[in-house]
């Protein structure tokens, strides 16, 4: 029966698009389909499917998913804010006038909230009100206008602290715990922190190359610099809020990749913080507060009902034995390491086309992710390559979500070729930092504290090192008259050389 | 008649939820405080912050289908009629969560019940409402029932909490 398992994630591929029912429902009736065959033909017991209850106390006792509404009501409060028109009033004014100035605060705008907002499809309604107006004061093509606001709507998926990021965290760490309990390996499992930190450096590269290839782009097309004067200046508080802004960002990103904050406990913060200024400022009243709170929820149950999906349906996959099918395949792919990899990522690039990035964390990564890690130990490596792959396919054309939400809200007709030739520049650069990123695994780890680099993924413990750590993780019977814990030679192939 | 009673009984619960959202930022806030500086009750806050947070988000999805917020792909489907999706909406109510929302109550009403009979407390910490955590799992299951229901009764509340 495991590849009925298959059947049924092509089948849920098929029934998003061409129904267009909520990604949720689609995954639970793929997993109420599957369960049933699995029980009428034998393969799966009844009582094991009970355990779904489980999984679900599993979930609300989750930790690290608190962060989940705490970001969904940050974004609320941005978008009552004023803090995303100042930003980019403030960038407009502090930068040089060019028809390229629009494109930059675009994506320096969409790099300081993306990573707040609750999906790609919030940060494009976000950009396009913020954003769009200058764009199109500054005289731009509608294709480089709509290009922008795509890129910038995706940048959420690769800097931290996103809740893109948070989640992959999450489902990276269960992936990892899987892989290393199954190989039997001494790695330290991968947390949130190492996840984000990994992210930095590629996300920082994306950032950068964006900037210039968006400057440059617009420059080359723009309408001239007359229509510049358009804009209208900032004011002290537009500068002042701008630099609150990129500060709290700052604090809250270091705090978090330091590990002295945890990643809930930064965007608690960021929602408290953005209350009370709203508050005082008044530019949140009472009497708003209702329906921002019910907006507020009725987003958070938008993510997390596929979460819950997710979960019932990899139950039922790995009852039906799919995982294992996958983790023999994925073990037999021909290449080396960096072919396996390439080929998982392949597997999440397609997925990625009918999928958001929610949807893929919670249903690809916890059935692809395992079998990958078991095969290839650095666990930061895969994460920032799956928000690569991720990011990318949301902005290849001409099904990418991140395109079809622009088309969807800024409305006017682009012809795909248009708007292709528009997004290639971004695309070869994204290409290129994912590119850079799997040939240089190092790039993810320039980061991390020494004491993580010291215990490389894949470097086998030599046999004193393992008699330390036994040794350090049971201190009580270190004590004076108890004689050391004997621990058995390590198999000659598991052996340093 | 019943479908009106059950929509507004529904947006009233749902009202009172949807104000969690507060304490649950404020007190996940206060335990890094509390941790670092007060060094007493960050765990306190965070077994408090903890059993609203899954009473909320259980509430949440049905709060999601009453304002239509669900994440959807509907590049193809944008193009069918009104009454096509509506159908297409009801089957998968009646084959899929339906009966799973069912099995959810099944599967768990004996751990729930339990859990509620001994008030059961926070594992590690010892603090009470560990229940409450459960219990949301039935908050979630009977919620989207309720949502079921109103949808075959034609009287989806839509976001009137």
């Amino acid at each position: 029966m495991p590849a009925l398992g298959l059947v049924l994630l092509a089948l849920v591929g098929m029934t998003l698009l061409l129904t267009g029912l909520p990604a949720y429902a689609v995954l639970i009736f793929a997993a109420v389909l599957g369960a049933g065959i699995g029980v009428v033909s034998g393969t799966i017991p009844m009582a094991l499917l009970g355990t779904v209850s489980t999984r679900l106390f599993n979930l609300f006792e989750s930790d690290l998913l608190q962060a989940l509404p705490l970001y969904v009501l940050m974004g609320a409060l941005l978008n009552r804010l004023t803090v995303a028109p100042a930003v980019v009033r403030t960038l407009l004014g502090l930068l040089p006038r060019r028809p390229g100035t629009p494109v930059v605060a675009g994506l320096g705008l969409g790099a300081l909230l993306a990573p707040m907002s609750g999906s790609v499809g919030a940060s494009v309604l976000a950009l396009a009100r913020a954003v769009e107006p200058s764009l199109r004061a500054a005289g731009l093509p509608t294709p480089m206008r709509h290009a922008s606001i795509a890129v910038a709507s995706t940048l959420g998926v690769v800097i931290p602290p996103s809740l893109v990021l948070i989640l992959l965290g999450d489902a990276m760490l269960s992936a990892h715990t899987f892989a290393v309990n199954a190989t039997g390996r001494m790695d330290r499992v991968i947390n949130t922190q190492d996840v984000l930190r990994a992210a930095m450096i590629p996300a920082a590269l994306f950032l950068l190359l964006s900037l210039a290839v968006g400057w440059y782009s617009a420059n080359r097309r723009g309408g001239g610099a007359l229509e510049m004067a358009n804009y209208a200046r900032p004011k002290w508080s537009d500068m002042l809020l701008t630099l609150a802004t990129v500060a709290f960002l700052v604090l809250l990103l270091g705090g978090v990749a330091t590990g002295y904050i945890f990643a809930v406990e930064g965007a608690a913060a960021g929602a408290v913080l953005l209350m009370a200024v709203g508050l005082l400022t008044r530019q949140v009243k009472a009497s708003m507060l209702g329906d921002m709170l019910t907006e507020s929820m009725a987003t958070t149950g938008a993510l997390f009902a596929p979460l819950l999906a997710a979960t019932t349906f990899t139950l039922v996959l790995r009852l039906l034995g799919t995982d294992k099918l996958i983790e023999h395949w994925v073990a037999a792919l021909p290449g080396g390491d960096l072919a396996a990899t390439g080929a998982v990522l392949g597997a999440i690039f397609i997925a990625a086309f009918v999928l958001d990035a929610f949807e893929i964390i919670f249903v690809a990564v916890p059935i692809l992710i395992p079998s990958l890690l078991i095969r290839v130990p650095d666990a930061a490596w895969v994460s920032s390559l799956v928000l690569l792959t991720l990011q990318a396919s949301f902005l290849l054309p001409p099904v990418g979500y991140a395109l079809i939400m622009t088309r969807g809200v800024l409305g006017a007709h682009v012809p795909p070729l248009t708007f292709a030739k528009a997004l290639l520049p971004f695309l070869l650069a994204q290409a290129l930092v994912l590119m850079l990123t799997l040939c240089y695994p190092r790039l993810v780890h320039v980061l991390e504290p020494a004491d993580a680099q010291s215990r490389g993924p894949s470097a086998p413990l030599r046999q004193e090192e393992i008699e330390d750590r036994l040794q350090r993780m049971l201190p009580n019977l270190a004590a004076p008259g108890i004689p050391p814990i004997d621990v058995p030679p390590l198999p000659p192939d598991l052996t340093p050389k | 008649m019943l479908g009106c009673r059950l929509d507004r009984a529904l947006s009233r619960v749902l009202g009172v939820f949807k104000w969690l959202a507060l304490p649950i930022g404020l007190l996940l806030f206060l335990q890094w405080p509390l941790r670092e500086y007060v060094h007493a009750y960050s765990r306190e806050a965070n077994d408090l912050g903890q059993w609203m947070f899954a009473l909320y988000v259980a509430a949440s999805v049905t709060s999601a289908t009453r304002a239509g917020t669900h994440l959807a792909t509907d590049a193809f489907a944008r193009r069918y009629r009104p009454s096509t999706r509506r159908l297409l909406t009801r089957i998968c109510n009646l084959v899929a969560l339906a009966p799973w929302a069912l099995a959810i109550v099944v599967a768990s009403t004996p751990l729930i019940v339990r859990s509620l009979a001994q008030l059961e407390r926070f594992p590690e910490t010892g603090n009470p409402g560990y229940f409450v955590i459960k219990l949301a799992v039935w908050v979630l299951a009977v919620g989207m029932l309720a949502g079921i229901i109103l949808d075959f009764c034609g009287a989806r509340g839509g976001d009137r909490q």
